[in-house]
């Protein structure tokens, strides 16, 4: 038997920052939950608004963005986020969260400008968190 | 298997009469023998015995000959009602009855045919005429060397909704836009066997015709005879047997139950998020009834979301929409990982895993999570099909085409030979144990489609009672890398189609 390299609970040095815009309350708490436990510092925004305000001010390593959020969806969020007039300065990486089944242009076209892209009904907390840590 | 001993029932009818008419007629002439004033000395009893054993052979021989064709037709009656027939007859025979009734069609179309030829008057539309062939329930096509139809009769004509006259001259496939189950196709066989043999007859099931303008879909089966160098120019016959009804009505159950699945998705992953949770939380505790739960609940989940992902990845073959990206993947891993997740399962019926995998495999090109489903797949039948074997073997190595092959084998139940061949058909399973196992049917049909999609082969090898071995090829990295070099895009996307095209004239 291998190590299971999804027990690896060491927190990480500095904590990496993630926002979290997902309104389905129990997907929120658990990503919270197993991203926290990995020794990431996890905030969960419910709010489109409010979501891309927060992604705005700079300070978060990883977006996890859903694509269906009240108020503003997550296309116009990603597009905000990669217009350089409107967001002109962003270090964060974008990971769109969608359960969404696309058109496979459109998914090629949002894949395009974000920087990975998760089916929800694919992935459970922990092996989110096993994702983030290989492209963080 | 009811009709078989009535079979034999029938067989001993005509064969026990015959043997007694035989018996008597040897007893007469001995009886003649001494008539006539000689003795039935030595010589004489041995003879009559002589006489005996020849008439039991050659009423074998003569009812074996008599009986074997009768069986085929009867045969072939059950398969072309199978609705009026509560016991389904058995695949092997459904082909034996497709085919033979091409290759019927066939001989009793070329003998109307060349006898209508022979009247006077007749060479001017003997083709368009020929009156058995017309009075076949069944659509038939007759075509020559180039596939150009010489032949269509009028069912035909109704069932694809073109007239008569607008199809003869034409290149058959252009009419029929067919689309069949696998690589085998009737242009790929045709182009086999004029390479190769003289006659030969094929069958195929589940055959779409992809209809223009508002006809419905078809769906049916197609046996083909096939004739070399025929002195009359036909050489292909086609006949089909109309089946839409029935497989249509497949196709929109797996439909509506991918339709309704997809919901199940994002409730079950949260379930499963929880359970993992729990389990984190729990994996201090010194309860095992308490472990025992958690494992089975974590066992349970697994095979719950296996199934959903195979109903909702069917329904995305059929559509043509299962898209896979293939990436460069370290093998030994992702069978390690689909083994341990598939474990706490086989551990639960008391079975182990046993995994070899050859070191320094070359990596491979795969979409993660479409490959693991195929591995989750094998295993899984292995598991219900083990019966009482409590040990699966994994294994993954290089092939001698330098291939990495994945097998998995279980040491249960085994497959029977005549089966083999509809294994990887949509919603083919074994008549034998389906009350017994739980299944869809799906499994290696999608198995196959994403294997395929990869530029890999799955196959089976089986006993009966001694276990099966599942296996299938995958292509090394480096070969794909070339693919991705000569092309725009960073990654390859592939689709897995449950269809293929007849003939490259539609191919996309």
């Amino acid at each position: 038997m291998q190590p299971d390299p999804m027990t690896n609970n060491e927190p990480h040095q500095t904590a990496k920052k993630v926002l979290c815009i997902e309104d389905e309350h129990f997907i929120g708490e658990l990503y919270k939950r197993s991203l926290d436990k990995s020794g990431y510092d996890t905030t969960i925004e419910v709010d489109g608004v409010k979501g891309l305000e927060l992604a705005q001010s700079d300070q978060y390593d990883i977006i996890l963005l859903d694509l269906m959020v009240p108020n503003l969806t997550g296309i116009e969020i990603l597009r905000t986020l990669r217009d350089p007039v409107k967001t002109p300065h962003l270090k964060a990486k974008i990971i769109i969260i969608t359960n969404l089944e696309q058109r496979e242009d459109i998914k090629q076209d949002i894949e395009k400008q974000a920087d990975g892209y998760i089916v929800k009904a694919e992935m459970t907390p922990k092996e989110l968190v096993e994702f983030l840590d290989n492209i963080a | 298997m009811n009709y078989l001993s009535k079979t034999e029932r029938q067989y001993f009818r005509v064969l026990l009469p015959s043997f007694i008419a035989s018996s008597a007629i040897a007893i007469i002439a001995l009886l003649l023998l001494k008539e006539l004033g000689l003795k039935p000395d030595f010589y004489y009893l041995a003879t009559a015995g002589v006489v005996l054993i020849v008439s039991l052979i050659i009423t074998i021989l003569v009812n074996g000959m008599l009986i074997s064709p009768l069986r085929h037709l009867w045969k072939l009656i059950i398969s072309m009602t199978p609705h009026s027939n509560s016991q389904p007859p058995p695949i092997e025979s459904l082909k034996i009855g497709r085919e033979l009734v091409a290759n019927l069609t066939a001989q009793l179309y070329q003998l109307t045919s060349s006898i209508s030829a022979q009247k006077p008057g007749a060479e001017t539309n003997s083709l368009n005429d020929n009156f058995v062939a017309n009075k076949l329930p069944l659509p038939l096509f007759v075509l020559d060397a180039t596939e150009t139809i010489v032949y269509a009769n009028s069912v035909a004509s109704d069932y694809i909704g073109i007239a008569t006259e607008n199809l003869v001259g034409k290149n058959f496939y252009m009419v029929m836009d067919m689309s069949f189950p696998s690589e085998n196709t009737l242009d790929n066989w045709l182009k086999e066997v004029k390479a190769n043999t003289a006659t030969a007859s094929m069958s195929w099931e589940r055959v779409r015709l992809n209809v223009l303008d508002n006809h419905p879909t078809r769906l049916f089966d197609l046996a083909a005879f096939y004739n070399k160098d025929n002195p009359n120019k036909y050489e292909t016959m086609i006949v089909l047997f109309d089946h839409t009804k029935q497989y249509s009505q497949d196709d929109q159950a797996v439909s509506f139950v991918a339709l309704s699945v997809h919901e199940l998705r994002t409730p079950l992953t949260m379930l499963r998020g929880y359970i993992e949770a729990l389990e984190e939380e729990l994996k201090d505790s010194d309860n095992p009834e308490l472990l025992n739960f958690m494992q089975n609940m974590r066992a349970t989940s697994q095979q719950l979301t296996a199934f959903v992902n195979n109903i909702l990845n069917v329904a995305r073959v059929d559509n043509d929409q299962l898209q896979l990206s293939l990436h460069e993947e370290n093998w030994g891993d992702i069978v390690m990982s689909a083994v341990n997740a598939i474990s706490v399962r086989a551990k639960v019926r008391g079975i182990t895993l046993e995994t070899n995998i050859e070191p320094d495999l070359p990596t491979v090109g795969v979409d993660r999570l479409s490959i693991y489903e195929v591995i989750n797949n094998l295993i899984d039948n292995a598991i219900k099909y083990s019966n009482d074997a409590k040990i699966i073997k994994v294994d993954a190595h290089l092939t001698k085409d330098n291939l990495v092959e994945t097998t998995v084998q279980d040491f249960g139940l085994g497959i029977s030979e005549s089966i083999m061949p509809n294994l990887f058909t949509k919603f083919y399973r074994d008549h034998r144990n389906r009350s017994q196992i739980g299944g869809t049917g799906l499994g290696l049909y999608l198995s196959k489609a994403i294997v395929t999609a990869h530029g890999g082969n799955i196959w089976v090898r089986s006993a009966l009672g001694q276990g099966s071995t599942f296996g299938f090829t995958l292509l090394p990295y480096a070969q794909l890398a070339e693919e991705i070099k000569n092309s725009d895009n960073k990654e390859i996307v592939r689709g897995a189609h449950g269809w293929i095209k007849n003939h490259s004239l539609y191919r996309r």
